[in-house]
């Protein structure tokens, strides 16, 4: 008997940009993995369904992709509350809303790695949120009586994660812990893509299996640098005078926050174009961690 | 003012002198205020509290130099975690919470201390004005044991006799069973605090009642940017100043940025 040998799953940004398609409900994890979400704008995909909170999913709507928003928080920072291209987008309908919050957000994200239809929360009883949202259903529990919400699955085609380090099978290890949602989004995902800071050797990864936050990620990504401008975690610290020159340009809106995405997201074909843009000098700045 | 202090840093001791030993206080982000709050007590009366902020636990109060507040999303904080609440499974100890503290801002205030972060108008559809969402205060505010209610600004705007939407529960309808009516097993807001004022909640009705005036804050001018008829009571005192002592460890030691003054 014969068989072939053990299939890698490295694949270059390009091939891994190609699996994300029109339509599809894309969840970001955080640190969002910006590379990735450069690819998108860059792509010019439309009509997504984004899973996502922060100034990336603002980059996102700024750029067009955007259709659906399931987002537990679009603050701005910087001096600004909402953030700007999210606020804009909302107000005119040009986006709709799935209104939620963390812990309803990951129940119904465990609802779909479970394999339930939903699941149940206490955290939004008597809010607005079953109003504005009408998927949430109060519902009365069988057991003891009590009101909670019943949220449904959260079912994304693909999860985009950023981490420190995988092998070429996909055996993914975080630094200092996966961020809090990522391994929520990556249990209720069809697919995983995983972009990493390096390539590890599988040998590697047995020597301490216990530190594999996520074995068998569909696409693993060699991004060094690749969730500028935010951290990643025993690498780099975020640039926060880059996301304030975001937030200055989303407010301005027009042309000034048109030329600011093309300048890092459309223009560079690569994910090394984009760093030649920001510069050596200023990635080695934030060197530390 | 009295004591040379500005009214951020007079509500920041006035937090403080609040929180208790062996408490979890857990902060969100763009809230400075109780930022410096829970650091300060924690160096001045907390050496058993645990700082929870950015999913990072900690407690610094061996340490002669504390982290700073970061004043918004800064990572940098975990380096003096002792373990993060956020590792795949930041909710998933409610039943825990009593013992945990609060802090939340909104964009509107009812007199029942209900809070909106969804946004204002009448047509969820069209909003006037696009807040930036609930974060997790739903869930939060629903199970710790108590919360406070810190805003930048007292108006008209804010304190209004109904929120357009409500992201928080605080006393719902009103009536000290607000909360166990809807099955919400936190003790709810005890302190709304404004650069004006600190209000508390009545006892039966539990509705927002003035508490205390910052010092050179008159009752008319409280009355005036309230949306709605306070609590007054027969004897309205000042709001405590802060010690010398507090007010020398949160500008030497917490807030040596000098952001609240």
């Amino acid at each position: 008997m014969t068989s072939g040998p053990r299939s890698e799953r490295l694949r270059d940004e390009h091939q891994a940009a190609a699996l994300l398609r029109d339509g599809m409900t894309i969840a970001i994890g955080e640190p969002a993995p910006m590379a990735l979400v450069r690819a998108i704008i860059r792509r010019g995909l439309r009509d997504l369904t984004v899973i996502a909170s922060g100034l990336h999913l603002d980059m996102l709507i700024a750029a067009g992709c955007v259709r659906k928003v399931i987002s537990y928080y679009a603050g701005g920072g910087f001096g600004v509350a909402v953030a700007p291209a999210f606020r804009r987008a909302a107000e005119g309908g040009d986006i709709e809303v799935w209104e939620c919050e963390e812990g309803l957000l990951t129940s119904g994200l465990e609802a779909a790695a479970k394999g339930l239809p939903f699941l149940p929360w206490r955290g939004g009883v008597g809010t607005s949120l079953p109003e504005v949202n009408p998927d949430l259903k109060v519902m009365r529990d069988p057991i003891a009586g009590e009101t909670l919400i019943a949220v449904p699955a959260i079912r994304p085609d693909v999860a985009l994660l950023h981490a420190a380090c995988a092998d070429v099978y996909g055996n993914v290890q975080h630094c200092a812990g996966p961020g809090w949602l990522d391994l929520f989004l990556q249990r209720a995902a069809t697919c995983t893509i995983v972009q990493v800071e390096k390539i590890i050797a599988n040998e590697q990864v047995r020597a301490d299996p216990w530190a594999t936050t996520i074995a068998r990620a569909d696409v693993v990504v060699r991004m060094p640098y690749g969730a500028h401008p935010y951290f990643s975690r025993g690498y780099y610290v975020q640039d926060s005078a880059w996301l304030e020159d975001y937030v200055t340009a989303a407010a301005q809106g027009g042309t000034a926050l048109t030329d600011f995405v093309g300048h890092f997201c459309r223009e560079p074909a690569s994910h090394g174009d984009y760093l030649e843009r920001i510069g050596i000098k200023r990635l080695l700045g934030l060197y530390e961690y | 003012m009295a004591n040379h202090c500005s009214i951020s840093e007079l509500l920041a001791c006035f937090l403080a002198q609040d929180l208790n030993d062996g408490e979890e206080l857990q902060v969100g982000i763009a809230l400075p205020i109780p930022e410096a709050a829970v650091r300060l007590a924690h160096l001045m009366h907390g050496p058993n509290m645990e700082l929870i902020f950015l999913g990072a636990r900690m407690n610094v109060h061996h340490l002669e130099r504390v982290p700073l507040p970061a004043y918004g999303w800064d990572r940098r904080v975990v380096r003096w975690s002792e373990s993060f609440s956020d590792r795949g499974h930041r909710f998933d100890q409610v039943k825990d919470w009593h013992r945990r503290v609060f802090f939340i801002g909104g964009i509107q205030v009812d007199p029942y201390g209900n809070t909106n972060l969804i946004g204002i108008g009448e047509d969820f559809k069209r909003l006037k004005f696009r807040g930036p969402g609930s974060v997790g205060t739903p869930t939060l505010t629903t199970h710790v044991g108590r919360y406070y209610i810190v805003l930048n600004s007292h108006s008209p705007r804010i304190f209004v006799p109904k929120c357009d939407f409500v992201s928080t529960v605080g006393w719902g309808q009103g009536g000290a069973d607000a909360r166990q009516r809807l099955g919400l097993p936190g003790g709810g807001p005890k302190y709304c605090i404004t650069p004006l004022c600190v209000m508390d909640f009545s006892a039966d009705e539990k509705r927002l009642r003035l508490r205390s005036l910052h010092p050179g804050v008159s009752l008319d001018e409280v009355r005036r940017q309230t949306g709605f008829a306070l609590i007054v009571p027969a004897v309205v005192p000042t709001t405590e100043l802060p010690s010398r002592e507090a007010l020398q460890v949160l500008r030497e030691r917490v807030d040596s940025v000098g952001a609240l003054r």
